[in-house]
C-alpha cells in the first residue's frame, strides 16, 4: 500500500450564519472547495487535467441535509460547484458527527490502493437552517432513535449527562472534582478559541466560575449534570482537505508534507445502554474508542510519547474527559489528574485541542472530522497561527459518531 | 497593565452598561457601576449581565450613585466616563474624577467625538497624561472595534500599556485615531449614511427612504441598510455625529455631512427612530400580533407601506451571492447601466475613496478604516470592496468614470495607490438575506 500525503485544505469561518447571510449548501461548497485546493495548491484545471485520466475522486461527509436543507445526493453536488466536477468520482459519506472521518478513510484507500491520485475530502453541515429544538432532535438520528431520541427534547446532551453519570460510578471519583475537571476542559477549549480566527466563540466570554456554576439562568442544565457550557456548539460551516499519492508527490515534485500515518475504527454497541453494559470488564468507559486509538498508534508503529497534539471530540466536556484516558494521556479515571495539572492546556505537554475544539471552534456535524484532520496538517505543518503548537512532528485526532458509537482515529505526521 | 478595579461613570446608559460588562468579565475587573440614581442602576445590573450572558460576573458589579463617585475613583485603576455627549457634562465628571484619581491610574471617556484634547486639559498637569479616548462600539461583545485616542499630553508608556490590555485582556480590536471629530469608524459611516440620506430627499419622487435603501441594502456588503441603521442608531445620535464633523472639520466630501431638512424635523419632533418607534421607518403593531412596517414618505410626510422594489441588477445580484456566484454578482453591478446600479456602484467606489481620505486624515494607515468598518459597523470594509470589485474591473478606471466630479476635489490616484490587500474576506459581508 503507498503512502497518503496531505497537501492543505481549508475551513470557512465558523462564526457565519449561512442562513443569514442568504446563501445556500452551494455557496458554501464554492467557498470551502475553492479555498481548500488554492491552499493545496490544486487548480480546477488540474482537475480537469487529472479527471481525464481518471486519477481524482471526491469524498463528501455529511451526515444528515436531507433534514437541515432538504437535499440528498450530496456527492454530486459538487459538480454545481464547479465544472471541473463534471464525470469526477463523488460520493458522499456517512457515520454521524465522524462522517468526514469515514469520507477520508475512503479516500486515503483509493489513494493508497492506486486507484486515484488525488482526494478532495469535502465535511459540511448547515445547521442553523431550523431553531435549536428542532435541531437536536434532527441530531437525534446519530443515536437509535425509535429507543433514545424520538420524543426526547435535546437527546444528546441527555447521552453524554448519563456519560458524565457513568464516569461518576466506574470510578472512584469526586463529584465536585469531576465536574470541575469538565468546566475547566470547557474553559480550556474557549481559550483555545480565541486564538483561531475562524473559530464560532471567539469573541464569547467564558470563566471557570461560569462554566463551574451551572444551572442559572445563563448556565442552564441541558444534559443531567452537564450545562450549556459543557456542549459544543449548533454551527454552519465546510472543512476541506486534499489527499495525494507518492506518484503526484514525484510527479509534481512537491516535498514536505506530512502523511497519514495510521488510523483506527471501531464501531460500538448503538444503544448507550448497550455501552455500558459492554465496558463492565474493561477499565475504559469507552472500550471501542480506546480500541480506535490502539489501532492507530500500532498500524503507525507510535505510541502516546510521539505524539504532540490532539484533537479531540469535545462534543460535551463529558467525551472530551474520556478522550484523555483513551488517548493514553493517563490511566483510565486519573484523567482529571491531566486536566488540573495543565497538560492538556495549550502550553501543557499534551495539549487537546488547540483550535478550541467542537466547544471553541464549532462543531458542524459533517464538517468536524476534516476540520480536526485539516488542524492536525496545520499543526505539524507549522501553519496554526497563533494557535500553533510548538514542534509539533505527530498530530492525532479522535472524531466520533453517536454516542461514542463510530470511533475514528487519525494520526498525522511527517515523513 | 493591572486592572483589578473600574469605575464605569453613567452606567445606565446602553453604552455605560455594556462596557461594564466588558470590564467585568473579559477584565475580570471588580465595576463600580455609577449612576445619578443608584435605583436606576441597580435595575441596570440585570443587563449588563445579560449584555455578555454570565451570570457569573454579578458577583464583580457593585452598584454605586454620584455620590460615591470619589470613593470608587480612589479604589479605581481605570475611570471609564460613560455620560451623555455633552461637553458641559463631561467637563463636570473630568473634574471630578481628576480629584480622587490615583497616581497610577487611568481615565477614560467612551465620547464618540467631542475633543478628548479639551477633556484632557479638565486635568491637572500630573495626571493630564493619563486620560485617553476609547471608543467603543454598540453592541461591544460582538463588535470589537476600540478607538483609542491619545492626546499630545499623553504618557506614551501607559498608551502602550493601555492598547495593550485592551487588545490581550478585553479582547478588543484596537485602531489608535486622532482626536478629530466623530474619530474614524463614524466618520466614515456616518458620512455613508448621511449621503443616503440626502439621495433619499433627492430621490423621493422614485420613494425616497426606502428606495435608497433598496439600493444600497445588505446585498452591498452590510448587514442593515444605511437608513435602516440611522434609525437603529437613533436620529439625535445620527444629527450629532454629521453636525460635529460637519461644523469641524472641511475636506471635499464637507456638503455630504449636511443633515437633509426632513431628518432635522424629525429630530425636532422627537421621532427619533426605532427607541422612539418612529423616524425614518415605523413599525405598526396591531392588537392580534400582527406587524407592519412602514416608511416615511417624504413627499406627503406620512409613513406608507414599503415599496417591495424590483431592480433587475439587485435582484440578479442577489441571486448570485445566495449561491456564491460573487464574481458574477459583482459583474451584473458594474456592467448594469440602470440609474439604481448606478447609484449602488457610485455609492460603493465614493465609500472605498473616503475610507482611504479618511484613514490617511484620523488614522495611521490604510488597514486602520478596515479595522474599523468590519468590526465597528459590520460592513465590507474598504480594502475588501476594492478587492471584491476588482475581480471584475480595474477599480481606479471605474472610479474616474463613474466619480467625475470627486476626482477633481481629490487626487484619487495618490489615494488609490495606497491600497493593500485586506486581512479581511469580502465574502462575508455581501447577502442575500432581506
Amino acid at each position: 500500500m503507498g503512502r497518503v500525503y496531505i497537501l492543505g485544505g481549508a475551513q470557512t469561518d465558523f462564526e457565519r450564519n449561512w442562513k443569514k447571510e442568504g446563501k445556500n449548501m452551494i455557496a458554501l461548497l464554492k467557498e470551502a472547495v475553492a479555498d481548500g485546493l488554492a491552499d493545496a495548491n490544486i487548480t480546477f484545471d488540474d482537475v480537469r487535467e487529472l479527471n481525464r485520466e481518471n486519477r481524482v475522486a471526491c469524498f463528501v461527509g455529511n451526515f444528515i441535509a436531507e433534514k437541515y436543507t432538504e437535499q440528498g445526493h450530496l456527492g454530486a453536488f459538487l459538480t454545481e460547484v464547479d465544472e471541473a466536477f463534471y464525470g469526477v468520482p463523488s460520493a458522499r459519506y456517512e457515520a454521524a458527527c465522524a462522517s468526514s472521518s469515514v469520507a477520508i478513510d475512503a479516500a486515503q484507500t483509493k489513494i493508497a490502493n492506486g486507484d486515484y491520485d488525488v482526494a478532495i475530502v469535502v465535511g459540511w453541515e448547515l445547521m442553523k437552517t431550523v431553531d435549536s429544538k428542532v435541531g437536536g432532535d434532527f441530531l437525534g438520528r446519530a443515536a437509535y432513535y425509535e429507543k433514545e431520541g424520538k420524543g426526547i427534547e435535546l437527546p444528546f446532551p441527555k447521552l453524554f449527562g448519563r456519560l458524565a453519570d457513568e464516569t461518576l460510578k466506574k470510578y472512584p471519583i469526586d463529584e465536585k472534582r469531576y465536574m470541575d475537571a469538565l468546566a475547566r476542559i470547557a474553559v480550556i477549549n474557549y481559550e483555545n478559541a480565541k486564538r483561531n480566527p475562524l473559530a464560532q466563540t471567539r469573541k464569547w466570554f467564558m470563566s471557570f466560575e461560569q462554566a463551574s456554576t451551572r444551572g442559572t439562568e445563563t448556565n442552564p442544565l441541558v444534559g443531567g449534570r452537564l450545562g450549556v457550557s459543557d456542549c459544543s456548539q449548533i454551527t454552519d460551516g465546510a472543512a476541506v482537505v486534499v489527499l495525494a499519492s507518492e506518484k503526484f508527490m514525484q510527479e509534481r515534485n512537491i516535498q514536505n508534507k506530512p502523511i497519514i500515518k495510521g488510523y483506527g475504527h471501531r464501531t460500538a454497541p448503538m444503544l448507550f445502554d448497550k455501552k455500558m453494559a459492554d465496558n463492565a470488564d474493561s477499565e475504559y468507559i469507552l472500550p471501542w474508542t480506546r480500541q480506535a486509538v490502539l489501532d492507530a498508534y500500532k498500524r503507525s508503529g507510535l505510541t502516546v510519547d510521539a505524539i504532540d497534539c490532539f484533537e479531540t471530540h469535545d462534543c460535551f466536556t463529558s467525551s472530551e474527559y474520556a478522550a484523555i484516558s483513551a488517548f493514553g494521556i493517563t490511566e483510565p479515571g486519573k484523567e482529571y489528574e491531566a486536566v488540573e495539572s495543565g497538560l492538556i492546556a495549550f502550553d501543557g505537554k499534551k495539549p487537546i485541542n488547540a483550535s478550541g475544539g467542537l466547544i471553541g471552534c464549532g462543531h458542524p456535524v459533517g464538517a468536524s472530522g476534516a476540520r480536526m484532520f485539516l488542524d492536525c496538517y496545520k499543526q505539524v505543518t507549522g501553519q496554526a497561527g497563533a494557535y500553533q503548537v510548538q514542534g509539533v512532528k505527530n498530530a492525532m485526532m479522535l472524531n466520533i459518531g453517536g454516542s461514542a458509537t463510530t470511533n475514528y482515529v487519525f494520526i498525522i505526521g511527517n515523513n | 497593565m493591572k486592572i483589578t478595579t473600574v469605575t464605569v461613570v453613567g452606567v445606565t446608559g446602553t453604552m455605560g452598561a455594556n462596557v461594564a460588562g466588558i470590564f467585568a468579565s473579559f477584565g475580570n475587573a471588580k465595576v463600580y457601576a455609577v449612576g445619578r440614581d443608584i435605583e436606576k442602576v441597580k435595575r441596570t445590573i440585570p443587563r449588563i449581565i445579560k449584555s455578555v450572558k454570565a451570570d457569573s460576573i454579578a458577583r464583580n458589579l457593585v452598584p454605586a450613585d454620584f455620590s460615591m463617585l470619589d470613593q470608587c475613583v480612589a479604589e479605581s485603576d481605570l475611570v471609564f466616563e460613560s455620560s451623555v455627549e455633552d461637553i458641559q457634562v463631561k467637563t463636570e465628571i473630568a473634574e471630578k474624577v481628576a480629584k480622587a484619581l490615583r497616581p497610577h491610574a487611568v481615565s477614560c471617556t467612551g465620547s464618540s467625538g467631542l475633543s478628548i484634547t479639551t477633556l484632557a486639559e479638565c486635568y491637572p498637569e500630573e495626571v493630564r497624561g493619563h486620560f485617553f479616548g476609547v471608543h467603543m462600539f454598540n453592541p461591544p461583545y460582538s463588535m470589537s472595534l476600540c478607538e483609542l485616542t491619545p492626546t499630545r499630553y499623553s504618557d506614551k508608556e501607559m498608551l502602550y500599556d493601555l492598547k495593550e490590555y485592551l487588545e490581550k485582556k478585553l479582547f478588543r480590536t484596537v485602531v489608535e485615531v486622532k482626536d478629530s471629530p466623530a474619530f474614524l469608524g463614524n466618520r466614515i459611516g456616518f458620512q455613508f449614511i448621511n449621503e443616503a440620506m440626502q439621495y433619499a430627499e433627492q430621490y423621493k419622487d422614485n420613494g425616497g427612504i426606502d428606495y435608497i435603501d433598496a439600493i444600497i441594502g445588505s446585498f452591498t456588503g452590510r448587514s442593515m441598510a444605511p437608513l435602516v441603521t440611522a434609525d437603529f442608531v437613533g436620529l439625535d445620535v445620527h444629527k450629532a455625529i454629521v453636525d460635529n464633523v460637519y461644523q469641524n472639520t472641511n475636506d471635499y466630501a464637507h456638503d455630504t455631512f449636511v443633515l437633509p431638512v426632513f431628518a432635522q424635523k424629525l429630530v425636532d419632533e422627537k421621532k427619533l427612530g426605532r427607541k422612539t418607534n418612529g423616524g425614518l421607518y415605523q413599525l405598526i403593531k396591531y392588537e392580534n400580533g400582527l406587524k407592519r412596517q412602514t416608511v416615511l414618505d417624504l413627499n406627503t410626510g406620512t409613513y406608507r407601506d414599503q415599496i417591495p422594489y424590483v431592480f433587475p441588477f439587485a435582484d440578479k445580484m442577489k441571486k448570485y451571492i445566495a449561491e456564491g456566484d460573487y464574481t458574477k454578482a459583482f459583474e451584473r453591478l458594474v456592467n448594469n447601466h440602470s440609474q439604481e446600479a448606478e447609484i449602488c456602484l457610485s455609492f460603493l467606489l465614493k465609500y472605498i475613496v473616503y475610507s482611504l481620505y479618511a484613514a490617511k486624515e484620523v488614522g495611521y494607515s490604510v488597514h486602520d478604516a478596515d479595522d474599523v468598518m468590519a468590526t465597528g459597523f459590520n460592513w465590507c470594509p474598504p480594502l475588501a470592496m476594492y478587492q471584491a470589485l476588482s475581480t471584475v474591473a480595474d477599480v481606479k478606471t471605474l472610479t474616474k468614470e463613474r466619480l467625475v466630479e470627486i476626482c477633481q476635489k481629490v487626487d484619487v490616484d495618490q489615494l488609490l495607490a495606497e491600497v493593500e490587500p485586506s486581512k479581511y474576506d469580502y465574502r462575508l459581508y455581501f447577502k442575500s438575506a432581506k
